[in-house]
């Protein structure tokens, strides 16, 4: 008589599971370029991150300011 | 390793539509193909928000798992592009999408539907970098010139942002760290450092 909470619990908690349905899948189309491949970047990955950093970087006006600030 | 990502900003963001311009520019898209659009919440209504939307670039992609045919692929800055060549226009990552991302041009009679297009976070897709052909499925190869997407480039008052993922959240941070959040945010005070009076404002009587 007591079992049947723990038993109802039990097949309650058995569906807060999720199985994964699908293994992961694998490209099949061509090949993509590196994008730091070009002439401008050389294969440099470093550099190439150091780019889009520093162009991000452009986008936050409280820097913009304090630069202005200084000159 | 980066992990681009887009933010928009709500309380920013004017709805000029100046992104889904640039990008419409940028790419050259087609008529009835829109990569990027704006999405207003209770419009005309006080206290609107509009956001830009457009493919989110999800670290767990649903429109990579249902694509039957496999044409999706990450990026080493974890772009999701995906390769026209392979795409059969089923339209399984449009149902798949959360945000509608995926678009499809109406290319002949009776409804059929050409290869999927969508945002490419400007990084082109699987051809050769900033080649004609790139450009003519894909539009401009932006990343590998060292750029960032022109429609967060464009936006006039940096409500989009876009990026890797720390330096992008680290500017919304300090932005609303400054500006607090929530109504009080509003008005003129706010924008002018003034009264809310209008009484108060150039040119107002009192």
């Amino acid at each position: 008589m007591s079992r049947l909470p723990w038993v109802a619990a039990a097949l309650v908690l058995a569906a807060c599971h999720e199985i994964p349905q699908d293994a992961p899948k694998s490209y099949a189309g061509k090949a993509d370029d590196k994008a730091y491949a070009s002439d401008l970047f050389n294969g440099d990955k470093g550099k190439f991150e150091a780019a889009l950093a520093a162009r991000a970087q452009k986008q936050n006006e409280y820097l913009r300011m304090a630069d202005e600030k200084h000159k | 390793m980066a992990r681009m990502k887009f933010i928009c900003d709500a309380e920013r963001c004017i709805e000029c539509n100046g992104c889904a311009t640039a990008c419409k520019n940028e790419h050259e898209v087609p008529w009835g193909v829109n990569r990027r659009r704006l999405v207003t919440v209770n419009d005309g209504v006080p206290g609107e928000r509009s956001i830009s939307v457009a493919c989110m670039h999800c670290t767990d992609a649903p429109c990579m798992a249902v694509c039957p045919v496999d044409c999706f692929y990450r990026t080493e800055d974890q772009i999701v592009l995906h390769d026209k060549d392979l795409c059969i226009g089923c339209g399984y990552c449009f149902y798949a999408c959360p945000f509608g991302a995926p678009q499809f041009p109406q290319a002949g009679a009776f409804g059929l539907r050409g290869k999927m297009d969508k945002c490419t976070f400007c990084a082109g897709g699987p051809e050769e970098n900033n080649s004609a052909e790139e450009f003519r499925k894909y539009g401009r190869n932006r990343i590998a010139e060292g750029k960032l997407p022109a429609c967060a480039e464009m936006c006039s008052t940096k409500a989009l942002l876009a990026g890797d993922a720390p330096v992008i959240t680290a500017i919304y941070k300090t932005r609303v760290e400054t500006r607090g959040k929530g109504e009080h945010i509003w008005g003129w005070s706010m924008a002018y450092q003034g009264s809310d009076k209008l009484s108060d404002q150039p040119g107002g009587k009192s």
